[in-house]
C-alpha cells in the first residue's frame, strides 16, 4: 500500500512515499543543508517559506511514482507551527481532492514514536513490535513520556510544564553566545571536556512525585549564574558551562524515564525526536536501561531522529489497517497544540 | 590533472600557484578531502559549483588562517570574538555576516558566510602562503558521501568531472573525523520596541516573590485594565531569559480556564480557542527565535488582530516593525519583568487605557508587508 506523506510541522518541508513500514522515497528540505559536510545555513523557523518549497519537495518524493500508484495521503495535523502546518495540509487536501485519494490526519508525535519501527526500502531493520513500550519523546518543541500500549494506543504519562528539553539546550547555547540552534554545538563542546559536571546546576523536578518535566528553573539558575561572570570568564569556561548544563538536562530526562519505568513496570523503551541525535544521551539511557535489564530502541536511521514525512506515512499505514483513517478531505484542519491524548475524530 | 603527495617538495607553492590562476585543488583537511578554490575569485567559484553539481543558492564555507583574516571578510563583534577565540581553531563552521569581499556565490540568501579556522597544519600552511580565504567544501559531488581517500574520490568521478580538477594533493587515508558543527551567528537584528515608543501615561510597579505570586499578579493586572471592548487586547511582556514571562502568561491563562500553557518559543505561537468568553482566542506568542524583520511577515498576525482576541507576546519588544500595526489595531499593555534576585522579581506595568487610539487610517488594509523591499 503506497502512501504519500507530507510533514510541515516546523522548519522542515518534508514529503515521502512509503509502503507499509518501508520508506521508498524521502525528501527533507532543510535537513539536506544540515547534513552537508561543510557550510550550509541552518534556516530559522518562521523564515521557512514552506510554500516556496512544498511543490518541489512533493514532486521530488513522487519522482518515481504516479499519483495513480498512490493509495492514500497522510499529513501532519499538529502539533507544530500553525502557519507551517497549514501549508502541508492545504497541499495534501488539494492532492486528495484532485486524485480522489483517502486523506489521513496524523499526529506528529505519533510519527516520532513510530520512527523507531521504520524500515529502509529493503525492509531493514526487521524490528518486531513488542508492546507495551515506554516512549520518551524529546525535541525542540516537546518533551513527553508516553505509554505506547498497542498500535495507535497512547497514554501521555508525563510532559514538560514549560520549556522542552531541546529548547532548554538551545536557549543555554544562545546565552553562551553559540547561536541557535545550539544542541549539536553544546554536545561537541561538552565532549571536549569529557562531559564533566563542574557546576552542578539544579536538576528540576527530581523531587516532584509525578512524571512531568520542567526546565525553566534550570534556565533561570543558569542565566543567573552567568550574570555574575564576566564575558571573559564565560568564554574561558564555555566548555564546562555547556557540559554542566547538558548534564543537568540529561540527568533529568534519565531520572524521569527511570521513574516512569518503575511506575509502569514497562521496561521496553523507545526514544524519538531531535535531541536523541545526541550520542552522549544515548549512552546515558543505555546505561540506565541495562540496570533494569530492559531494552531500548532509537530511530534506526539518522534522518528519523529529526522531523521527516516518512514517519507520518508509516503511521498513516497503521491507521488504515486499523480502520482509524479519515476520509473527508475538508474536515481536516491544523491543530497546533494537538496532543496524543486528543481523540482524532 | 596533476597529483602530488602532501610531503612532496614545493607542494604548497604548487597549490598556491594553481589557486592564483583560478584553479580547482583537491586538498586534505581536518575532516575530509576538500575542493579548494580562491574564495575571492568569482570564476573559480563558478567552476567549483559546476564541479560539485551544487544546487544554486546553497552556501559554501571558506577556510581562513586566523582571526585577523576572519575579521577582514566577516563582521564579528567583541562578544562573539571572545567566545570564538575559545573554541577556534577547531571543527566548527561559524556563520557570520559577510563583508562581501569573497564571491557572492558563496553566501547564503541573507548575506551570511560560513567560516572555518581549521586546526590542521597543511591547510594552515597553505593559507599562510596564499594569504586569502579558500573554499572549504567537501570534494565529493552534492548528495554523495564524503571522501576520506583520493582513490575513493577518483573512483566516484566521471571523466568530465575529473577534467575540472587542476591539482590533487594526496595525504593518504584521512582519519574518519566527524563533520564540522555549525554555529550560526549571522542573524539579522530586529528592531526593538522601547518603552518610549508606547506612549504610556500610567505606570504601576509590583514585586513578586515566587512564580505563584507572579501568576496572581498577572490576574490582578488583567482585572485592572480598562480598554475598549471592541478591540483585541495585546500584552507585550519584556524580560530576560528565565525571568518568568511564561509564568505570567500561565497566570493569565488560568483566568480563562487554560491550564496547559507551555513555552511557545519553538513554534512561535500557540492559540487556545475560548468558548463563551470575552475573547474568541487566547494567542500566546513568543518572538524569542525571530531573528529578522522578514520573519515577522510570515506570522500572519493580521488575522488575529482583526478579531476579538487576547494576544500575549513574550519577547514582544522584538515586534519592532509590526508594532505600529499592533498599536493601530489593538489596545496594548506593556509588562516589564526584571530580576531582583534569584526568586524575587519587579514588574513594571503600563496600561494605556486613557489613550485615544486613532482609527482614521484604519482601512482594514494589512500593513504587515509594507516595509518589505519591492
Amino acid at each position: 500500500m503506497l502512501i504519500l506523506s507530507i510533514d510541515t510541522s516546523c522548519d522542515e518541508t518534508a514529503a515521502a512515499v512509503t509502503d507499509g513500514r518501508r520508506v521508498l522515497s524521502n525528501v527533507i528540505y532543510s535537513q539536506a543543508l544540515l547534513h552537508s559536510q561543510w557550510g550550509g545555513v541552518v534556516p530559522s523557523i518562521a523564515k521557512r517559506a514552506h510554500e516556496e518549497k512544498i511543490d518541489f519537495v512533493v514532486g521530488k518524493a513522487l519522482k518515481k511514482y504516479k499519483m495513480s500508484d498512490i493509495n492514500a495521503i497522510a499529513v501532519t495535523q499538529g502539533p507544530g507551527l500553525a502557519v507551517a502546518l497549514e501549508v502541508g495540509i492545504k497541499k495534501a487536501k488539494e492532492l486528495a481532492i484532485k486524485y480522489h485519494k483517502q486523506l489521513i490526519a496524523v499526529n506528529h508525535m505519533e510519527g516520532h514514536i513510530y520512527s523507531n519501527f521504520i524500515q529502509n526500502s529493503k525492509g531493514n531493520p526487521k524490528r518486531e513490535f513488542r508492546f507495551p513500550y515506554l516512549a520518551l519523546l524529546i525535541s525542540g518543541g516537546h518533551t513527553e513520556l508516553v505509554l505506547f500500549e498497542g498500535h495507535l494506543k497512547y497514554k501521555v504519562i508525563g510532559e514538560t510544564l514549560d520549556d522542552a528539553s531541546g529548547e532548554a539546550l538551545d536557549k543555554a547555547g544562545k546565552i553562551l553566545g553559540l547561536g541557535y540552534p545550539a544542541g549539536t554545538v553544546i554536545e561537541r563542546l561538552a565532549a571536549e571536556v569529557n562531559n564533566v559536571d563542574m557546576y552542578k546546576f539544579p536538576r528540576p523536578m527530581l523531587r516532584s512525585a509525578n512524571l512531568n518535566f520542567s526546565f525553566s528553573g534550570l534556565k533561570t539558575s543558569f542565566y543567573y549564574y552567568l550574570k555574575n561572570l564576566s564575558e571573559k570568564e564565560i568564554a574561558e569556561k564555555i566548555r564546562f558551562l555547556a557540559s554542566s548544563f547538558q548534564e543537568a538536562v540529561f540527568d533529568t530526562l534519565v531520572y524521569k524515564t527511570e521513574k516512569a519505568m518503575k511506575t509502569t513496570g514497562v521496561k521496553n523503551l523507545i526514544v524519538g525526536g531531535g535531541v536523541i541525535a545526541n550520542l552522549y544521551l544515548r549512552k546515558k539511557l543505555r546505561k540506565m536501561i541495562k540496570i533494569y535489564s530492559g531494552s531500548i530502541l532509537f530511530p534506526p536511521y539518522k534522518y528519523l531522529a529529526g522531523d521527516n514525512a516518512a514517519m507520518i506515512g508509516v503511521v498513516g499505514y497503521f491507521k488504515i489497517v486499523n480502520n482509524l483513517a479519515w476520509s473527508e478531505a475538508d474536515i481536516i484542519d491544523r491543530m497546533p497544540k494537538l496532543s496524543l491524548m486528543n481523540k482524532v475524530e | 590533472m596533476k597529483i602530488l603527495k602532501i610531503n612532496a617538495k614545493n607542494v604548497f607553492m604548487e597549490v598556491t600557484k594553481t589557486l592564483k590562476k583560478g584553479g580547482l585543488v583537491i586538498f586534505p583537511s581536518d575532516t575530509v578531502y576538500g575542493a579548494l578554490v580562491d574564495a575571492t575569485n568569482n570564476d573559480a567559484v563558478k567552476k567549483l559549483i559546476a564541479f560539485k553539481n551544487r544546487p544554486p543558492g546553497k552556501a559554501i564555507s571558506v577556510f581562513v588562517r586566523d582571526f585577523r583574516m576572519l575579521e577582514e571578510y566577516v563582521c564579528l563583534n567583541h562578544k562573539q570574538k571572545s567566545v570564538l577565540q575559545q573554541i577556534l581553531p577547531g571543527c566548527f563552521t561559524i556563520i557570520l555576516k559577510s563583508k562581501h569581499k569573497t564571491s557572492k556565490l558563496l553566501e547564503a540568501e541573507n548575506g551570511s558566510l560560513g567560516i572555518r579556522i581549521p586546526n590542521y597544519q597543511p591547510v594552515n600552511n597553505l593559507l599562510n602562503l596564499f594569504g586569502k580565504p579558500v573554499t572549504a567544501t567537501s570534494a565529493n559531488l552534492a548528495g554523495q558521501s564524503p571522501c576520506y581517500s583520493i582513490k575513493s574520490l577518483l573512483n566516484s568521478l566521471s571523466k568530465t568531472k575529473e577534467k575540472l580538477i587542476d591539482l590533487v594533493v594526496d595525504a593518504g587515508e584521512l582519519p574518519r573525523n566527524k563533520p564540522s558543527t555549525i554555529i550560526d551567528l549571522g542573524k539579522d537584528k530586529v528592531e526593538i520596541i522601547r518603552q518610549g515608543d508606547i506612549g504610556f501615561n500610567r505606570e504601576e510597579i509590583y514585586v513578586s516573590n515566587s512564580p505563584e505570586q507572579t501568576k496572581q499578579l498577572a490576574k490582578k493586572i488583567y482585572k485592572n485594565i480598562k480598554y475598549p471592548q471592541d478591540k483585541p487586547l495585546v500584552f507585550i511582556i519584556k524580560g530576560e531569559l528565565g525571568v518568568g514571562k511564561t509564568v505570567f502568561v500561565k497566570g493569565l491563562g488560568e483566568l480563562f480556564g487554560i491550564k496547559n500553557i507551555i513555552s511557545p518559543s519553538y513554534v512561535i505561537y500557540y492559540e487556545y480557542k475560548l468558548k463563551d468568553k470575552i475573547f474568541d482566542e487566547f494567542v500566546h506568542l513568543d518572538l524569542y527565535n525571530i531573528d529578522s524583520n522578514e520573519e515577522l511577515d510570515y506570522l500572519n498576525l493580521q488575522s488575529y488582530l482583526a478579531g476579538k482576541n487576547l494576544l500575549i507576546f513574550e519577547w514582544g519588544e522584538k515586534a519592532g516593525r509590526i508594532f505600529d500595526l499592533i498599536k493601530s489595531k489593538a489596545h496594548v499593555v506593556f509588562v516589564q519583568i526584571n530580576y531582583k534576585n534569584l526568586t524575587k522579581r519587579r514588574l513594571v506595568v503600563n496600561t494605556n487605557y486613557t489613550q485615544e487610539i486613532s482609527s482614521d487610517n484604519d482601512s482594514g488594509q494589512a500593513c504587515l508587508p509594507a516595509g518589505r523591499p519591492e
